[in-house]
């Protein structure tokens, strides 16, 4: 079976492609130094994220378990996307999808007080193959969700008391 | 702390909390109500005051509670409610009879632009989410502390910060949007259009300029605009102010647009 990696490590905020004949996976981790209730607040206050996550463009629906929200990405704008959520377990652990794939995002305690924060999203199936070449990189947009994601956690957790 | 001393240290916060409630509700009545409940329950209750907080955080803390359960089940209002309100209004003689009656005889009647703005503020706010309102109001109008208005909402320290930034951030980028006195491109006027209704002889553009945050808006920041339209919330009492009265007047017309619009849409 074809595996293709197309960054053999995994860095700080550097997304990490698995390519498979049947599936590829995208993954980036970043350590966000800030509450987990506050990484947790951004990720899941839908009609807040196209305000701080510059990949979103828009978000509808109420992110909570066994809910369907659309979303709409920089990586196809024209393209809305149905997601459902799977699983919602608060400050650990958010994955939707749909036939397709899913988005597995989780956060961990990280060293000196932050969080370790990992998005993760396998998408692929029988005829993957058929349409995988139509399916542009996510390793960018993973990296600038992660960075989106770090700079404004950590703006609240810093921010005046 | 005996009722006595409940009591008198209640009236030198209670305009603050009556004003602080209108702004939550957008209601003189429930204003009303909430501030007599607020005291009777603080009254009822004062026994399980510890002094773990100031009397003041921890009777603001016993209000907001009072008004969360009053409004967690309306809707939010949109924020276009003043564009929704203006077309209501244009269509409502009666409002501009009784507006200009007020406007002629009541000594609380006088329309000033920088009292419109806290009336603005007002109801645009309104549109934030429930918890985001309630802290940017006790912390940008009432000036209490993150750890106080943690102890207020029974929140941990994290998530005020969080509530405080995003609705910051986002009426911070609502008024940019909108308000042509910080933004040329700003799609709303009503202030300049009431004033020439209601003080037709006035300039608006002298007025504007006794206003610190218009005369200085091509100057300052966002943040910095944002930090001036509250400086104007913290100077007016919406019940005491020489507007007050032809402003709640505004309000009451504006909360019962609200409530039919949002009772069909």
């Amino acid at each position: 079976m074809k595996q293709v990696h197309t960054n053999s490590k995994s860095q700080e905020g550097k997304a990490t492609t698995v390519r498979k004949t049947f599936s590829r996976e995208t993954s980036v981790q970043t350590t966000v130094m800030a509450d987990p209730s506050i990484v947790w607040a951004l990720l899941t206050r839908a009609s807040d994220i196209p305000r701080w996550n510059s990949t979103v463009t828009s978000i509808k629906g109420e992110i909570r378990e066994g809910n369907t929200i659309e979303l709409k990405s920089i990586l196809d704008e024209k393209r809305t996307f149905k997601l459902k959520v799977k699983e919602f377990v608060p400050e650990k652990r958010l994955v939707w999808g749909d036939s397709q794939g899913s988005r597995v995002y989780s956060i961990e305690k990280g060293a000196g007080g932050g969080v370790l924060f990992s998005m993760t999203e396998k998408i692929g199936g029988p005829i993957f193959p058929l349409f995988a070449k139509y399916i542009p990189p996510f390793d960018e947009s993973f990296e600038r969700f992660a960075a989106d994601l770090k700079k404004e956690a950590e703006s609240i957790q810093n921010s005046k008391s | 702390m005996t009722t006595d001393q409940l009591t008198a240290e209640f009236e030198t916060f209670q305009g603050e909390l009556k004003s602080f409630i209108l702004r939550m509700t957008a209601s003189v009545q429930d204003a009303e109500d909430i501030l007599q409940d607020t005291y009777l329950k603080a009254q009822s209750k004062i026994d399980t005051f510890r002094g773990e907080s100031s009397l003041k955080t921890w009777i603001f803390s016993i209000a907001s509670n009072l008004a969360r359960d009053l409004l967690r089940s309306k809707k939010r209002w949109p924020e276009t409610v003043t564009d929704i309100c203006r077309e209501e209004a244009l269509h409502n003689r009666q409002f501009f009879q009784e507006a200009m009656h007020i406007r002629e005889t009541s000594p609380q009647g006088k329309f000033e632009i920088k009292e419109h703005i806290a009336f603005c503020f007002t109801c645009v706010s309104k549109s934030l989410p429930l918890e985001q309102h309630l802290a940017l109001l006790l912390k940008e109008v009432y000036g209490f502390k993150v750890t106080e208005i943690a102890q207020i909402m029974n929140q941990t320290e994290a998530m005020v910060k969080y509530y405080l930034h995003v609705s910051r951030s986002r009426m911070i980028d609502i008024f940019d949007h909108r308000c042509s006195l910080i933004n040329k491109q700003g799609i709303c006027h009503q202030c300049t259009e009431l004033n020439g209704i209601f003080n037709p002889k006035q300039k608006a553009q002298e007025e504007l300029v006794k206003i610190e945050m218009a005369r200085d808006a091509e100057n300052k920041s966002k943040e910095e605009l944002f930090d001036l339209r509250m400086k104007i919330l913290q100077e007016l009492d919406p019940f005491e102010s020489g507007a007050a009265e032809l402003q709640l007047h505004h309000l009451e017309h504006n909360r019962r647009v609200m409530e039919k619009y949002l009772e069909e849409n």
